[in-house]
């Protein structure tokens, strides 16, 4: 009779005090002097111009970048999710590919296409020039905005084909007496997901602002970038927590807003019997060969021509260097998204009832996912690096945990829409026939969505697998992760290393994707 | 008003037929019930009408005009000049009744005045003229049946269908509503396609009823001649009861 509010409570209670304490931790940290209540430690942001103008910066790249990924990502989405041309499913793929990857792989590919000794020079000698010309601005925002669009832009897309197919196809045809297929869209359907779609912006435009990868490597002055610097490069802990406040203040404040305006903030994925699809036309069939030339432009050039500016002697030399990284990237990553899934799956559990404990769980879940990892990861290291935690400091599980704060939103996201699919009916028949609460979590609602677990896992696993901002603050001793090593690598080794190092990540990344793409293939056969 | 002929038609869901060599022809100004069970094919014959779905095989032809033949739509759903009241209503949710009834008026190029003016008269008609600025969220069920009901006739329909229409209200606001249908209809002269599965309903509005089942016509007549069919037989308030059909069809084609 207990079971069940007191399992949902306390996994509520246990996520909350491990999620929240790292940022309550940074926030007395930075108002604190000597145990009294003090602002000294923001005294660079309030003395300095500097701080603001490098927030104005971020503001603007972040603004471009959402603004870029939602031009292009509304319309792919529409493409992908709304008609039956051919070939939409591999290149739903190819557009996705740059979200798994960490941010900083498209830009190191840039740089391989148009950079001194890129493919550019060494194809077209007599196109220095241009290349010069390109590679300039790829170093500055532009290079910047090109980068960050191109990966959150599989977001919008992705969140808008699946908000499409949860569109009444009635509302739709009912348009559809009247007005051709581009006005339905523009008057009828995208107005109906706006909310998803705004919310979805909203994510990018936090995520894209937290990011410190892209700027730092295409030397862009950012602001997240100052707060990484403050704390490795001068080791100024004290100000380094209080320019992350700034962003944590932010991070709440547009999610606030967003929940206040809506009363929802992770829309119900729900998807109707059958929603209406755009049958192929002329129309549609041109603008999947744009889609298909935006998709060679955007994802293969710069990726292929990373992966093959790496000789077999490079590859050699990335095993030798960076095996135990790998390895130990993949055992965390694996670890990481072990726990979120396990999470997530109680964290489902929790959403689908209308209680308190669910709204919170909900908006701090989506609060950590926006947060920058830098922040979250001085925010662990103030809480966590004392001499009575150093066990945990000193081992994987901060890294682990970090993982587990940051992306739960992800996996308890996924198995909530899973579990909001399936027929209530089916556990009030259990309850009838005198399974309690656990019984018919574990031998009804676990076998029937194991589909999105795995889902679930593997969206977990990417994401950990792909970490670099909170990886680089809080991995431990001897034990960083490839992204972290190939970032730390970059500034002094041959390109050729650093094109085989991400390679090798980006061949890790996609082999879980594939073994999971043929898995419903065998089921059918079968 | 619009003629309407179905020629040998043949229509799939999920690789089952749903419709088998139907064939049916509905003159001018007729009103016309599909009746039948869940699932015997009848909102798939409205489907086709309205050019949502082609078919597989056969061909739509409205007035002299082929619609779609073969698996093909020759004219797309707007181009065809007809209005659809849907079984919950696609009432659409951001907009507000005016604004549901100039959808249809702007795609078709009315200039402002005379849009506004078919709108309030319209809504007038259907006596919600003092909601025109109501979202549907702020409507009773009757009243968004009645938006539903001016979005299809707004823009003068030479054919509407309808798509168990009464089926979400309750029994005693669904036969004040068939009144109004009955009355609009000789009032503006359109054809009506309309579907249910209710006995009741079907007789009220039609003059001619159509009894579908499992995708083809199992019999076609006036409605005093379905009435008689059925006389002998336990009356059922689901067509869900009926006993097995002859299997016979009257003046088909």
């Amino acid at each position: 009779m207990f079971a069940k509010p007191a399992t949902l409570t306390l996994t509520a209670l246990l996520f909350l005090s491990v999620s929240l304490a790292p940022l309550i931790a940074l926030l007395v940290s930075s108002l604190s002097v000597d145990g009294a209540f003090g602002l000294d430690r923001y005294q660079y942001l309030l003395s300095s111009s500097q701080p603001r103008q490098l927030f104005g910066h971020s503001l603007l790249l972040a603004g471009l970048s959402t603004l870029a990924a939602t031009v292009l990502g509304v319309p792919l989405g529409i493409l992908f999710g709304k008609t039956d041309l051919p070939w939409r499913y591999p290149l739903l793929v190819l557009f996705t590919l740059p979200l798994l990857l960490p941010p900083y792989f498209l830009s190191v590919g840039w740089f391989s296409l148009l950079g001194q000794e890129g493919w550019l020079v060494r194809l077209f000698p007599e196109a220095e020039t241009v290349a010069r010309i390109l590679a300039d601005m790829l170093f500055g925002l532009p290079g910047c905005v090109l980068t960050l669009s191109t990966v959150f832009l599989p977001l919008i897309m992705l969140i808008t084909a699946t908000f499409l197919q949860t569109v009444n196809p009635q509302m739709e045809e009912a348009a559809r007496l009247y007005a051709s297929w581009p006005r339905v869209l523009s008057r009828i359907t995208l107005p109906g997901i706006l909310p998803g779609i705004l919310f979805v912006m909203l994510l990018v435009f936090m995520l894209t602002l937290g990011e410190v990868t892209v700027p730092m490597y295409l030397r862009y002055e950012a602001y997240p970038t100052e707060t990484l610097t403050q704390f490795a490069a001068f080791y100024d802990f004290d100000t380094a927590t209080a320019t992350s406040a700034p962003l944590a203040l932010l991070a709440f404040l547009l999610l606030m807003a967003e929940w206040r305006a809506r009363r929802w903030a992770v829309p119900d994925l729900r998807p109707v019997e059958t929603s209406l699809i755009i049958q192929s036309g002329l129309a549609g069939k041109l603008s999947m060969v744009v889609a298909a030339g935006l998709a060679v432009v955007i994802v293969v050039l710069p990726l292929g021509a990373l992966g093959l500016y790496a000789s077999f002697d490079d590859f050699g030399e990335a095993w030798t260097r960076g095996y135990d990284a790998l390895s130990r990237s993949l055992l965390y990553a694996a670890s990481g998204a072990s726990v979120l899934t396990a999470l997530g799956f109680f964290l489902g559990l929790l959403w689908r009832e209308r209680t308190y404990f669910s709204g919170i769980t909900k908006f701090t879940a989506l609060l950590l996912l926006i947060l920058p990892g830098t922040v979250l990861g001085i925010g662990l290291i103030g809480l966590w690096n004392r001499p009575a935690t150093a066990w945990l400091y000193a081992s994987p599980g901060i890294l682990i945990m970090g993982y587990v704060i940051q992306y739960a939103a992800l996996p308890a996201g996924i198995i909530h829409a899973v579990l909001a699919r399936l027929p209530s009916s089916l556990e009030h028949a259990a309850a009838l026939s005198g399974a309690g609460w656990w019984r018919r979590v574990l031998l009804i609602v676990l076998p029937l969505s194991r589909r999105g677990l795995l889902a679930a896992w593997l969206v977990s696993y990417l994401f950990c697998l792909r970490d670099t901002s909170l990886a680089m603050l809080v991995y431990p001793p001897g034990g960083d992760t490839l992204p972290v090593r190939i970032y730390t690598l970059m500034a002094n080794s041959p390109f050729g290393l650093v094109a085989a190092l991400c390679t090798l990540l980006i061949i890790t990344a996609l082999l879980p994707l594939a073994l999971f793409g043929l898995f419903p293939k065998r089921k059918e056969s079968s | 008003m619009i003629a309407v002929e179905f020629k040998h038609v043949w229509a799939f869901y999920q690789g089952k037929p749903a419709l088998q060599d139907f064939s049916l022809q509905i003159k001018p100004r007729e009103r016309l019930v599909l009746l039948g069970p869940s699932g015997c094919g009848k909102s798939t014959v409205l489907r086709i009408a309205a050019g949502f779905l082609a078919p597989a095989q056969g061909a739509v032809i409205l007035d002299d005009t082929i619609a779609a033949k073969d698996g093909r739509l020759a004219l797309e759903p707007e181009q065809r000049g007809l209005g659809m009241v849907f079984q919950d209503f696609a009432l659409w949710p951001h907009l507000s009744v005016g604004e549901h009834l100039a959808f249809g008026l702007k795609a078709q190029g009315v200039a402002k005045a005379e849009r506004e003016r078919r709108i309030m008269e319209t809504l007038r008609l259907v006596r919600l003229d003092s909601r025109v600025d109501a979202r549907p969220g702020e409507l009773s069920g009757g009243q968004q049946q009645r938006v539903a009901l001016a979005r299809a006739l707004v823009t003068q329909p030479r054919l509407l269908l309808m798509d168990e229409p009464l089926s979400s209200l309750d029994f005693e606001l669904g036969i004040v509503l068939r009144r109004e249908i009955l009355a609009l209809q000789e009032r503006l002269g359109f054809t009506l396609i309309y579907v249910t599965h209710n006995l009741d309903e079907a007789f009220a509005i039609a003059q001619r009823i159509v009894v579908m089942r499992e995708g083809v016509i199992v019999r076609m007549g006036s409605t005093e001649e379905i009435k008689a069919y059925f006389a002998g037989r336990a009356r059922a308030a689901d067509t869900a009861a009926f006993p097995d059909a002859p299997g016979q069809t009257e003046s088909q084609g």
